[in-house]
């Protein structure tokens, strides 16, 4: 391995480092990594030392980040590099018969991958292929995928794995056309026959129209019809766009920031990704009306890294809108300076909570911060006032300006005004992405008349409304609101009913259970998920996030004991509204209401009587193996004292 | 913020009491000051707080406010607050007016037993054989906080076991709890940000990049910090159990600093020194010079006995007869053939009757040896003498240097006849043994065996900072305590007691000292008789000077109390543009 840079390579590490302020420049470490890994395969030791180099860093600053995104890689990978995504909704369409077909295939020993969040990269013996298992790659509709390198391959059925590997196979799926139930605003042009990325196609689509209305508007005036639109953030929290958008004071004297969540990961949800792919040029005017509504100079994209197609897409879409003078110094003519940079992560799910999001654009693992008193309206990037949006929040912002704050705001209901993509994937006949008037769709109507209802012979169990973080609900459920009684069908998807119900409409990625489903399958799949994600800064989610795995694991295994679904729920309680941040919640909600609400599905799978207490007289292979276990009550436990320390740790 | 006029109080609600507390006050620091300690492993008050842990959890509140956007008052006349939902952590939070905080409640229980069992899942039941054990934070907090039983089935997690980090502090990663306060201390203290996290979630491992390591001047201060026994200090690993460890409070003599200090001893034995908190000298840190120089007061050179030189061979001597020696061949010259090495190490008791017995033979060439080495902008001072100061205020430092060289000439021409060094191997300022050889009488006092040992006449065997008592004034003119810790060994007498008696041998008990303040028998003696001369010491007695220390200079020329600057505050690792 050469440490010799090529010029081309620096000046393009160069061009990187200038995106952020000159005093900025850890910034630039993630960039400078993936042109390093693109060039040189992989990231050497002289790779670390070289960039912390460049970058007036300390080696251990590179060495803390190629070891906590999984995307970057220590060592080469095959020739071809596939990522089979392993979460739910790809599990439950068949990822893991995939990943074994892939791996005999290519004869990769996955065993010896070792265990932990970094799996060394498995390479087959002739050097041809790696394979790893990544988390959910926004794509759950069109269930199981894979990425092979940079290209994403939709419904790859686990027979196919050999085409997928022969090159045969194509990518790419059908958009069905939208189903009258929809009401079609952000994804007007999505699926849509002969519309592309370019600006002209955009352009001729009646594009930037509203940029150029907006700055004819006062900035108050912007921000005011954002308000009375009523519209809620649709990354997840549904917090009011427009408070949040006035937590920015008009006479702020630091630098304001606008950042674009791009890193749409929670399981479950796959509609940011259609835009970025298909309509870069609708989200980019929404950043611009943004940044000029906000005194906004720099704005940046977090994209995840698993897009890079769409990286790609955007970054065209960014000079073709600098070519038009949409952006760029004195953008449209008005003496308004305003910059979009694309930032790419890689790899981790927590980059999409909006702290971890600015600590990994500032260059270091996506550890969230404390708020208070990291609030980003206030402390956020580099320490300056920062504005997040998601990425379809944004392209509302769009339309808002196109119809009026008071006229979006009559879409929808009270409060949960406008329209939004629901994604659904799982067991349902069709799957796929469909935009609704909030609320005025119905569960019943989403699942059975739009995605198709379960497959022949199929009842459906239970749901995840909102990205796989929403608390579960059962299908056969009845749900007390304020003045009535609903069944499950007849709960109208918006946020409030959603939380009144007990769930919460989050991302809008609805994941559907049919009766053939395990819940503990269901849930181990998911804790995998927290375990894996879990940036392991706090303590409760950390350690709780992996037991909470380790236990589901080992149940379905066969070695669950009768107490295990009571430890379950009491360690995700110990997690919940505990932690620095929402991914507490996060990863304690989904075993809180499975073994709450499929209490059957757990006592199955939990009959071994509680095992004498540490130390271990069974370790958990003994437990799954052995059939007959005495029991020793738990109030006091020896294993302290044999170790020594009576009374003490 | 010492201008700043009266800080601005804040009424704060602790479990149901009402306490005041200046603004600025972080959180978990009124609770303790109100007596309602919150356990902690993140938070160290002079790190930058990452609210990692999650061990200071309690429930918090605002008050009320009415539609006049005044709190509503209760019937005690007090806000009435609206507790949150969640607990809080209090680490991270500043008072502020009319907060309500609730240590003590079945939430905050559940919280503290919920972390305590997540750290201990994956923590191996070392206790036994781990340095930490007594002085845990993770022991400690499990007794008081912890659940009894264990309902983890699991296996834990593996991490590398006894890394070695840097040349004095070795890792255990399986013990850690990756509370991040040894990479803020890194980062934030040391500047020197060589520690870091890797992999990720569960996994997530402390390490130093394989290429660098963790050895700067202050890595053992990582060791101190951090809260249970990952961390270990490659020089105390294993030896000693801590709780048989006596401790003294003293400070640090290898710079003009004076780290304020705990001395770790066992039977007359030191195992460790470890910084003891002064805001105005060392915050809670120390070098790691400094800390471990301490190995010499055991050394084989250590000088066990008096010794007097009879037919050209040291031979070991009473003391009486070594003293008694030591007057009777000094007193022969007069005051200009006779010269004094004193030292920046010595007290100002032992300067003081350095002075004496500078007066009783009439010496006027007499200094100190300056000793001096690369300052840093942390604590470590240039000058690596930690009483200058006092030499200085006691005049017998000429701070030129001119009267040591005036010394060494007058050696080698033949004027000086009788030398007399205390403390200092003439060696450091040139006078070497061939000068040596030209004088007829060289009195040494001193601690260790050297080539200037073996050519004296008389030999008087004294102690090492941790065996005596004494004041010395640091760089920022700080009178600051020595306390013994440990006995000296063989007969080595304490240094003060030699001067003492070697000023009444010369003089006969008739100095001028002596009737001037009467009999010295013991060092406070000595520090009465230095106050009733010296203005700066007016009003204080040795024992009256504070474990802290008291101001007595303004060092440097700088006004009072002058700690390092940046140890004073938290420096927040993010701090706003
Ligand atoms: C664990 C976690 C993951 C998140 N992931 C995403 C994400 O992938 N995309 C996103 O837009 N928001 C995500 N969010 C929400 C963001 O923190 C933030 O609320 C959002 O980007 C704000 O934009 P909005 O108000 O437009 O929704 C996540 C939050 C949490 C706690
Ligand atoms: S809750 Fe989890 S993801 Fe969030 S900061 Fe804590 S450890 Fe990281
Ligand atoms: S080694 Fe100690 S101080 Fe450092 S992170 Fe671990 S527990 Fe904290
Ligand atoms: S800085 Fe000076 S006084 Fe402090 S520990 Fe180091 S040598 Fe001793
Ligand atoms: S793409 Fe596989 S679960 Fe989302
Ligand atoms: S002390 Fe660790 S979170 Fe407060």
């Amino acid at each position: 391995m050469t440490t010799n840079v090529p010029p081309d390579l620096e000046r393009k590490m160069d061009e990187q480092i200038g995106h952020y302020p000159s005093e900025q420049r850890r910034s630039a470490s993630l960039p400078l990594l993936h042109l390093w890994q693109e060039h040189f395969g992989f990231i050497s030791d002289a790779g670390v030392n070289w960039i912390a180099t460049k970058l007036g860093l300390e080696p251990i600053n590179i060495f803390e980040l190629i070891t906590f995104y999984p995307m970057l890689r220590q060592a080469p990978a095959g020739r071809k590099h596939l990522r089979v995504c392993r979460t739910l909704s790809c599990a439950m369409a068949g990822a893991y018969p995939l990943m074994e077909n892939l791996a005999r295939l290519t004869k990769i020993d996955r065993e010896h991958q070792g265990a932990g969040m970094h799996n060394s990269v498995a390479v087959s013996p002739d050097g041809e292929y790696s394979i790893e298992f990544v988390e959910c790659l926004a794509s759950c509709g069109t269930a199981p995928v894979c990425m092979v390198d940079d290209v994403l391959y939709e419904n790859v059925a686990p027979e196919s794995a050999p085409e997928l590997l022969g090159g045969s196979l194509s990518p790419g799926t059908q958009h069905p056309p939208p189903h009258p139930l929809e009401r079609r605003l952000v994804f007007k042009n999505i699926g849509r026959e002969g519309y592309t990325t370019d600006i002209d196609c955009y352009l001729q689509n009646g594009g930037y129209e509203q940029l150029k209305a907006a700055v004819k508007m006062t900035r108050a005036e912007i921000v005011n019809e954002v308000k009375t639109s009523g519209l809620r953030g649709r990354g997840g929290a549904g917090f009011p766009c427009g408070v949040k958008w006035v937590f920015i004071k008009p006479d702020e004297k630091k630098p304001v920031y606008l950042i674009c969540n791009a890193d749409e990961s929670e399981p479950g949800t796959f509609k940011d990704r259609y835009i970025i792919h298909q309509d870069p040029h609708q989200l980019i005017e929404g950043i611009l009306i943004s940044c000029f509504a906000l005194n906004v100079h720099t704005a940046y994209i977090y994209i995840r890294g698993e897009f890079p197609e769409g990286a790609k897409i955007l970054a065209r879409g960014i000079e073709e809108a600098r070519a038009h003078h949409f952006l760029g110094r004195n953008a449209l003519g008005i003496g308004f300076d305003v910059e979009i940079y694309l930032h790419r992560g890689a790899g981790a799910y927590i980059c999409g909570e909006e702290t971890g999001l600015i600590e990994s654009l500032e260059g270091k693992r996506a550890y969230p911060r404390i708020k208070p008193p990291y609030f980003p309206a206030v402390l956020g990037l580099y320490m300056c006032p920062t504005i997040v949006n998601n990425v379809e929040t944004l392209c509302h912002v769009k339309h808002i300006i196109a119809m009026g704050g008071a006229e979006y705001a009559m879409l929808g209901r009270p409060n949960n005004t406008g329209t939004r993509i629901v994604c659904v994937s799982g067991d349902v006949v069709r799957p796929g992405y469909f935009e609704i008037e909030v609320g005025a769709v119905t569960m019943g109507q989403l699942i059975n008349e739009m995605a198709g209802g379960p497959k022949e012979g199929r009842k459906v169990k239970a749901v995840i409304p909102g990205g796989s973080s929403a608390k579960v609900l059962r299908a056969d459920e009845t749900f007390k609101l304020k003045n009535r009684e609903i069944s499950f069908d007849e709960i109208p998807m918006d946020f409030d009913t959603l939380a009144a119900v007990g769930s919460m409409a989050g991302s809008g990625g609805v994941i559907v259970l049919d009766d053939s489903r395990d819940m503990v399958w269901a849930l181990n799949n998911i804790n995998e998920f927290y375990a894996h994600e879990s940036c392991g800064q706090c303590t409760p989610c950390r350690e709780g996030s992996l037991w909470m795995k380790k236990i589901t694991e080992r149940m379905l295994a066969g070695g669950g004991v009768t107490q295990d679904p009571a430890t379950l729920k009491n360690v995700a309680d110990n997690i919940a509204g505990r932690t620095i941040c929402a991914f507490g919640e996060a990863c304690a909600w989904p075993t809180q209401s499975f073994v709450d609400k499929f209490p059957d599905d757990f006592a199955a799978r939990a009959k071994k009587p509680v095992p004498p207490p540490l130390p271990p007289e069974y370790t958990a292979e003994e437990l799954i193996a052995e059939t007959e276990i005495p029991s020793v009550p738990l109030a006091h436990d020896p294993g302290w004292e044999k170790a020594g320390a009576a009374g003490t740790v | 913020m010492p201008n700043d006029s009266q800080p601005q109080l804040v009424n704060v609600q602790i479990d149901d009491v009402w306490h005041q507390f200046p603004k600025g006050t972080r959180l978990i620091e009124a609770c303790e000051q109100a007596g309602s300690y919150v356990p902690r492993y993140c938070y160290h008050k002079k790190l930058s707080s990452p609210g990692n842990c999650r061990m200071c959890l309690i429930e918090m509140g605002m008050p009320k406010m009415g539609p006049d956007r005044k709190p509503i008052l209760g019937p005690d006349g007090k806000p009435e607050i609206n507790w949150m939902p969640r607990p809080q952590i209090s680490c991270a939070t500043d008072v502020s007016e009319g907060l309500g905080v609730r240590t003590i409640s079945p939430l905050v229980e559940e919280c503290r037993r919920g972390v305590m069992e997540f750290l201990l899942i994956n923590h191996p039941l070392d206790c036994p054989i781990c340095d930490q054990a007594g002085e845990c934070r993770l022991q400690e907090f499990s007794v008081e906080y912890g659940r009894q039983d264990s309902r983890f089935l699991e296996h834990k997690v593996k991490k590398p076991k006894n890394v070695v980090l840097g040349p004095r502090v070795t890792l255990d990663d399986e013990r850690c709890i990756l509370c991040s306060r040894c990479i803020r201390f890194c980062k934030e203290i040391a500047h020197d940000d060589v520690l870091g996290f890797v992999d990720r979630g569960s996994h997530t491992t402390l390490t130093a990049h394989p290429g660098k390591r963790l050895e700067n001047n202050y890595s053992l201060n990582t060791v101190d910090i951090c809260p249970v026994g990952a961390l270990t200090s490659s020089d105390f690993r294993f030896k000693m159990r801590v709780w048989f460890l006596k401790e003294t409070n003293s400070f640090c003599t290898s710079c003009a600093t004076g780290c304020n200090t705990i001395i770790g001893t066992r039977e007359d034995v030191i195992y460790r020194q470890t910084p003891r908190e002064n805001d105005a000298v060392n915050s809670t840190w120390m070098c790691d010079y400094g800390r471990l120089n301490f190995a010499y007061l055991e050394r084989d050179r250590r000088l066990l006995e008096p010794m007097v030189r009879t037919e050209n061979k040291l031979q070991p001597a009473t003391w009486p007869h070594a003293i008694a020696s030591a007057a009777t061949q000094l007193k022969p010259y007069v005051g200009w053939q006779t010269a004094i090495l004193a030292s920046g190490r010595m007290t100002n008791e032992e300067l003081w009757l350095a002075g004496r017995l500078a007066e009783s033979l009439g010496v006027t060439l007499i200094d100190i040896v300056p000793r001096t080495g690369e300052a840093d902008d942390i604590l470590l001072s240039a000058d690596r003498n930690p009483n200058t100061n006092g030499a200085r205020l006691l005049r017998l430092a000429s701070g030129s240097g001119t009267v040591l060289q005036q010394i060494k000439e007058a050696v080698w021409s033949g004027q000086i006849q009788a030398l007399i060094t205390l403390g200092e191997n003439p060696l450091r300022c040139g006078i070497t043994p061939e000068y040596l050889a030209r004088l007829p009488v060289y009195v040494v006092l001193d601690l260790l065996a050297n080539d200037a040992t073996a050519q004296a006449s008389v030999v008087l065997p004294s102690l090492g900072f941790a065996e005596k008592r004494g004041s010395m004034i640091n760089g920022k003119g700080r009178l600051q305590r020595l306390n013994r810790a440990v006995r000296g060994p063989g007969e080595a007498r304490d240094d003060w007691e030699i001067l003492r008696d070697l000023v009444q041998a010369i003089s006969g008990g008739n100095s001028e000292s002596h009737a001037r303040s009467g009999r010295l028998d013991t060092i406070e003696d000595v520090f009465r008789q230095m106050s009733e001369a010296v203005p700066e010491f007016a009003g204080l007695t040795l024992s009256r000077i504070s474990d802290l220390g008291v101001q007595v200079l303004n060092g440097d020329g700088k006004p009072g109390n002058s700690a390092p600057e940046k140890m004073r505050e938290r420096e927040p690792e993010k701090q706003p543009q």
